[in-house]
């Protein structure tokens, strides 16, 4: 063992008597016991939580046995720390971020040059080796990104909707208007799509009977009280599938949109810019529902390559 | 309790309306014993309407599941008149047939006024009130005989519906639920707020009949589902869903949080989670930015004379 | 034996040689210094829990036939990932509680990084040296929110699901790469059935790697520049004034971790986090209302709310409406959050100078207001992404709760700023403000004079005020002296307290 004064050269500055060597704690025979019954606790919490575990206990009980056991091993640790060691306080130095100037030079000299083997005299090499190193960088990004998916191509401005189309439950089962009472809706989808996230469409029946003209031009696309509108909300594609029939209003769960159903689903509050498509629909000779053509414009939320008009 | 209270008084007073002046008079002047009376039936009118149920309980006579059509024959349909008269009479009319302060119910069926009626919405707290979920005023008896009354003035409507249960298939009925339901009243069934004012309400406390009245009839904004929509058997499975799941949730993993998702949770997570680990962070450590005292003229400082000096 | 162990390693790593300066670091002693510790403890849970559950979740979105403990979904179609999210559920034994420890620590996670930001915020100990471990502090909070999200998403339920949803939206509302982007990162048009395993490997690899080398670059730098701290009690530009890291901080943060821990699976015990069983699979044409994100993603899901129905049409082209609560928004925030220290010592302060005291809020009271009036704003936000909850908790007409928000994601922050800036400079001239007031009691001595002294300190108050001891310095001579003597207690702490 060397001399222990030639290791430690600030020894004697400050002895281990002094103040800040006491403990924080004002009666340390108390808190030994109540660190002492914080482990205890912390050991029988963890202990429960194995018996509970070899049981099959409920989550409740899991979780407080292991939760409490932490919590009072944790509690005896820093009551430890916090009481039963020396309180304080103690410094170090800091040595500030700031270099001299003549680091920095030295840096600068050592990593541009060392000595005559420059890289800054072969400045065309890094030049050259930045083109390959930039290349690769961004070719190698391609099949990270463009392997992922299709492009995008049509697929956001159709449906599945054609002229002709039955609007079929999402069962299978084609719609007659008897099925539906007025005040009451149901989700269709054309029987080649079932489920379908972007064809879905909500019919509903507003009145007892007759057309409903929503817009002018629109004139037999809601036969006798039906109606029916894309179930893709036009703010954020959530399914609109929230009616109050006596207000007539189709409401956005997501984020409370409104739309005036008589009124060609015309947005009325909340954040949804444009009204909902409607699907133009007719009833056909054996009477069921049927849609005269598909949708007119893209349904859901907008996109930017959807095109300049609303 | 206030809300029995008030039922009480609204039953003395519309009696009161019936009376005429000379009566009214004598009436008002016997209100102190109304009151006590009011008071000593406290404790009964727990269960809302249970004074009207002993008065008029001699009277009736079994329940019929299915809308007799024809006046009131029968002892229930008796019943069931006398209660009309009494308390709905003054909105909807004598009969039924409406006034300016209510439309009219005939055609609606059996099924449609004992929805509104066993649910609390009816009678209105005031008339123009919106109907809000209370205790009934009625019980399933007393409802039934109005039910049976109002259908019996005219045909068609939604009998007064009891679904069998049994063999119901809670998967189906699940589905059906989310997809027809929960746009409204939430997966959960606890119900949201709607436009303008409007709620839908919890799901929680139903009964089977009711659930089932309530998608056959559409109460209120709620839309209409008619077998075309929702088949018969369908109806079953979603009724046992509602009542079996959405009212008794099997629920592992502790307290639901009124079953409004993540919003609860967050405020869990932020104010007792992070909350709580704040204050073990301010119990380990130094509470108070401590600085040097200049003056050290108190006298429980001995320490700070002893420390070291070192700065 | 452990002696031998000892030196057998510090042999070859020479352990002994830089040990010493490892355990004499300082932690400075201030309860506020430990809110980064609880985000840092949190992922560790995080990290315990996930990698228990990654063992049972099966990430992907192929449908099955789900035949298990719960009932009403026996026999119904549902992705492998939702299956097996229940299964861990309903037949893992110790399942459910992972399941919740998890998502109670990612709520604490994200939280306690939002609050340790504040407070970096509010004491400007972002400003130089530290600019650079801000904007690491903020990759790591965008970091925590965005994997939160796909964490919650991938058990594909009906709540997250209409959530990915919505997230299709607000990505195809990019301009000019958009619609592609969604595309890519979809597999194709929405709902697409490669987002499960995408969002499963993000959120399980990826994510957590760049998560982890952040936080050791985050933390090297701490140690780089050692703690900032608050005046007083002899701290300095050039000091440290605390706690060393042995025995005293080890002791104490080692049982800040048990008790986050413990406080989180309390949370898990008894209190239910995202019930998916109760919210069914998700299926496009299915919604339920009072879907709302969890909370970190809630000020996005509130802009979304009290955006006006405005969007922009351009020739062939249109920039939709969700463009800007979805896009425009969170780039501005994090871009400004980025920024920050420098338009502060360019606009506000003209400092450069390096700092390691810290301010306290009143000292910088342009700072504090911007701060606060920033905050409130997406505090305001915040609360907006729960009007329907709070219209039907309320029984106040929804369309009247979105337009008070609407009003007072506008006003409040314009309330809030000269009231921020006002209580700062009311502070600075109260130098006792916060502190605890001493009463002054008079009192006769015996000789009948009169005296004022100061009343008792207050319950709990630890000692006056001591001079820091500078480490280094300490006199080891008797402890090595006690080493050399008793040879059969080798592995006693070098603090040890000498005790009569």
């Amino acid at each position: 063992m060397p001399d222990a004064t030639e290791e430690y050269p600030n020894l004697e500055s400050v002895p281990l008597d002094a103040p800040q060597f006491e403990v924080a704690a004002k009666n340390v025979k108390r808190t030994e016991y109540v660190t002492f019954a914080a482990f205890v606790l912390g050991f029988i919490g963890f202990a429960a939580f194995g018996a509970a575990y070899t049981q099959n206990a409920p989550t409740y009980l899991l979780g407080l046995t292991i939760g409490l056991g932490l919590f009072f091993f944790g509690f005896g640790l820093v009551s430890w720390g916090k009481y039963l060691m020396p309180q304080g306080p103690f410094s170090e130095p800091r040595p500030l971020m700031e270099t001299t100037r003549q680091e920095k030079e030295l840096l600068k000299a050592d990593f541009t040059s060392r000595g005559k083997v420059a890289i800054k005299r072969r400045s065309f090499l890094v030049k050259a080796m930045a083109a390959a190193g930039g290349v690769f960088g961004i070719v190698a990004a391609f099949p990270l990104i463009r392997s992922l998916g299709p492009l995008p191509k049509n697929s956001l401005m159709t449906t599945k909707w054609r002229k002709g189309s039955y609007l079929t439950t999402i069962y299978g089962d084609r719609v007659k208007p008897s099925d539906v009472a007025v005040g009451g809706i149901v989700t269709v989808f054309p029987e080649d799509d079932l489920g379908s996230a972007i064809s879905q469409t909500i019919l509903l029946r507003v009145k007892e009977s007759g057309p409903i003209v929503t817009m002018p031009g629109r004139e037999d696309w809601a036969p006798d009280g039906f109606v029916a509108y894309s179930k893709v909300c036009t703010h954020a594609g959530c399914p609109v599938g929230l009616y109050e029939h006596l207000e007539q209003l189709l409401v956005c769960p997501c984020h409370q949109s409104m739309f005036n159903v008589k009124d060609g689903a015309m947005p009325v509050f909340g954040p949804a810019p444009r009204p909902l498509p409607q699907l133009p629909i007719y009833i056909d000779s054996d009477g069921y529902f049927r849609a005269r053509a598909g949708y007119d414009e893209p349904i859901g939320p907008g996109f930017w390559t959807r095109g300049g008009t609303a | 309790m206030i809300e029995a209270v008030k039922q009480r008084i609204k039953i003395h007073f519309k009696a009161l309306l019936k009376y005429d002046k000379a009566a009214r008079l004598v009436i008002f002047a016997l209100a102190p014993i109304f009151l006590v009376q009011l008071f000593v039936e406290l404790p009964a009118a727990a269960s809302v309407g249970a004074h009207l149920g002993r008065h008029h309980s001699q009277t009736t006579g079994q329940i019929t599941q299915t809308a007799a059509a024809g006046g009131a024959r029968t002892p229930q349909l008796q019943e069931g008149r006398t209660l009309f008269d009494e308390n709905c009479s003054s909105c909807h009319g004598i009969n039924a047939a409406g006034s300016k302060l209510a439309p009219g119910l005939r055609g609606l069926g059996a099924g449609v006024i004992n929805l509104w009626v066993s649910s609390g919405w009816m009678p209105l707290a005031n008339p123009g009130a919106e109907p809000a979920r209370k205790p009934a005023l009625f019980n399933s008896q007393q409802t039934n005989a109005i039910s049976e009354y109002v259908a019996s003035l005219s045909k068609g409507g939604i009998p007064i519906l009891y679904p069998d249960l049994k063999g119901a298939s809670v998967e189906e009925g699940f589905s059906i639920f989310a997809l027809n339901c929960a746009p409204c009243h939430t997966i959960t069934g606890a119900g949201d707020a709607l436009s303008n004012g409007l709620y839908a309400p919890p799901l929680h406390g139903l009964t089977s009949t009711q659930v089932a009245e309530a998608v056959r009839s559409g109460p209120n904004n709620m839309p209409v589902f008619s077998t075309g929509v929702i088949s018969k058997s369908q109806l079953k499975d979603l009724v046992a869903y509602v009542t079996k799941y959405i009212e008794h949730p099997d629920n592992p993993g502790g307290l639901g949080l009124g079953g409004v998702g993540p919003v609860a949770e967050g405020f869990i997570g932020l104010f007792i989670g992070v909350g709580l680990c704040l204050l073990v962070a301010f119990w380990i450590g130094d509470r108070t930015e401590k600085e040097e005292k200049e003056d050290s003229h108190s006298k429980g400082n001995k320490k700070s004379e002893t420390g070291v000096k070192h700065a | 034996m452990i002696d031998a162990i000892y030196n057998w390693i510090d042999d070859r790593l020479a352990l002994s040689k830089s040990g010493r300066h490892l355990l004499n670091k300082i932690f400075p002693d201030h309860w506020s210094f430990m809110i980064g510790e609880i985000a840092l403890y949190s992922f560790i849970v995080l990290l315990i829990s996930g990698v228990f559950l990654t063992l049972y979740f099966v990430p992907s979105g192929a449908t099955v036939i789900y035949h298990g403990a719960y009932k009403p979904l026996d026999g119904t179609r549902v992705s492998d990932a939702y299956a097996s999210t229940i299964n861990i559920t309903f037949a893992v034994r110790g399942g459910l509680f992972m399941r919740q420890l998890h998502h109670w620590a990612a709520n604490i996670f994200v939280g306690s990084i939002v609050v340790h930001m504040l407070r970096v915020f509010f004491t400007g100990a972002f400003r130089r040296p530290r600019e650079a471990n801000w904007m690491i502090g903020a990759t790591l909070l965008i970091l925590a929110i965005f994997n939160g999200f796909l964490g919650y998403s991938i058990p594909d339920d009906l709540v997250s699901g209409t959530g990915i949803r919505i997230a299709f939206s607000i990505l195809e509302s990019i301009p000019f790469v958009g619609t592609n982007l969604a595309f890519f990162l979809f597999g194709g048009n929405y709902p697409g059935k490669d987002i499960i395993p995408r969002f499963f490997i993000l959120h399980v690899l990826v994510l957590p790697l760049i998560i982890l080398a952040l936080l050791g670059a985050h933390l090297g730098m701490l140690v780089k520049h050692k703690h900032s701290q608050f005046k007083g009690r002899g701290a300095r530009n050039d000091n440290v004034v605390g706690s060393p890291l042995w025995p005293n901080y080890a002791a104490k943060a080692g049982g800040f971790f048990f008790l986050t821990t413990g406080v989180t699976a309390i949370l898990a015990a008894l209190i239910q986090i995202n019930p998916i069983w109760q919210y069914g699979p998700y299926v496009p044409y299915k919604v339920s209302y009072a879907v709302q994100p969890d909370w970190y993603m809630g000020w996005l899901d509130g802009a979304l709310r009290v955006m006006p129905s405005w969007e922009i049409h351009l020739p062939g082209h249109m920039i939709p409406n969700v463009f800007f609560p979805g896009i425009l928004l969170p780039g501005v925030t994090f871009t400004l959050i980025y920024l920050w220290p420098f338009i502060e010592s360019k606009f506000i302060t003209h400092d450069y100078a390096e700092h390691h005291l810290l301010d306290r809020p009143r000292d910088n009271p342009m700072r504090t207001a911007i701060g606060s009036a920033v905050f409130a704003f997406y505090f305001v936000l915040f609360g907006a992404s729960s009007t329907d909850v709070l219209a039907n908790y309320l029984q106040v007409s929804l369309n009247v709760v979105l337009w008070i928000f609407r009003i007072s994601c506008i006003v409040v922050p314009i309330i809030v700023f000269p009231i921020a800036y006002k209580i700062c400079l009311e502070l600075q001239q109260v130098p006792e403000a916060g502190k605890r007031k001493r009463h002054m009691i008079i009192v006769r001595d015996d000789q009948g004079a009169y005296h004022s002294v100061d009343s008792e300190e207050y319950p709990g108050y630890i000692a006056p005020e001591l001079a820091p001891v500078k480490i280094e310095d300490v006199d080891l001579a008797p402890e090595i002296e006690a080493l050399n003597t008793s040879a059969d207690r080798p592995d006693e702490g070098i603090y040890q307290i000498p005790r009569e």
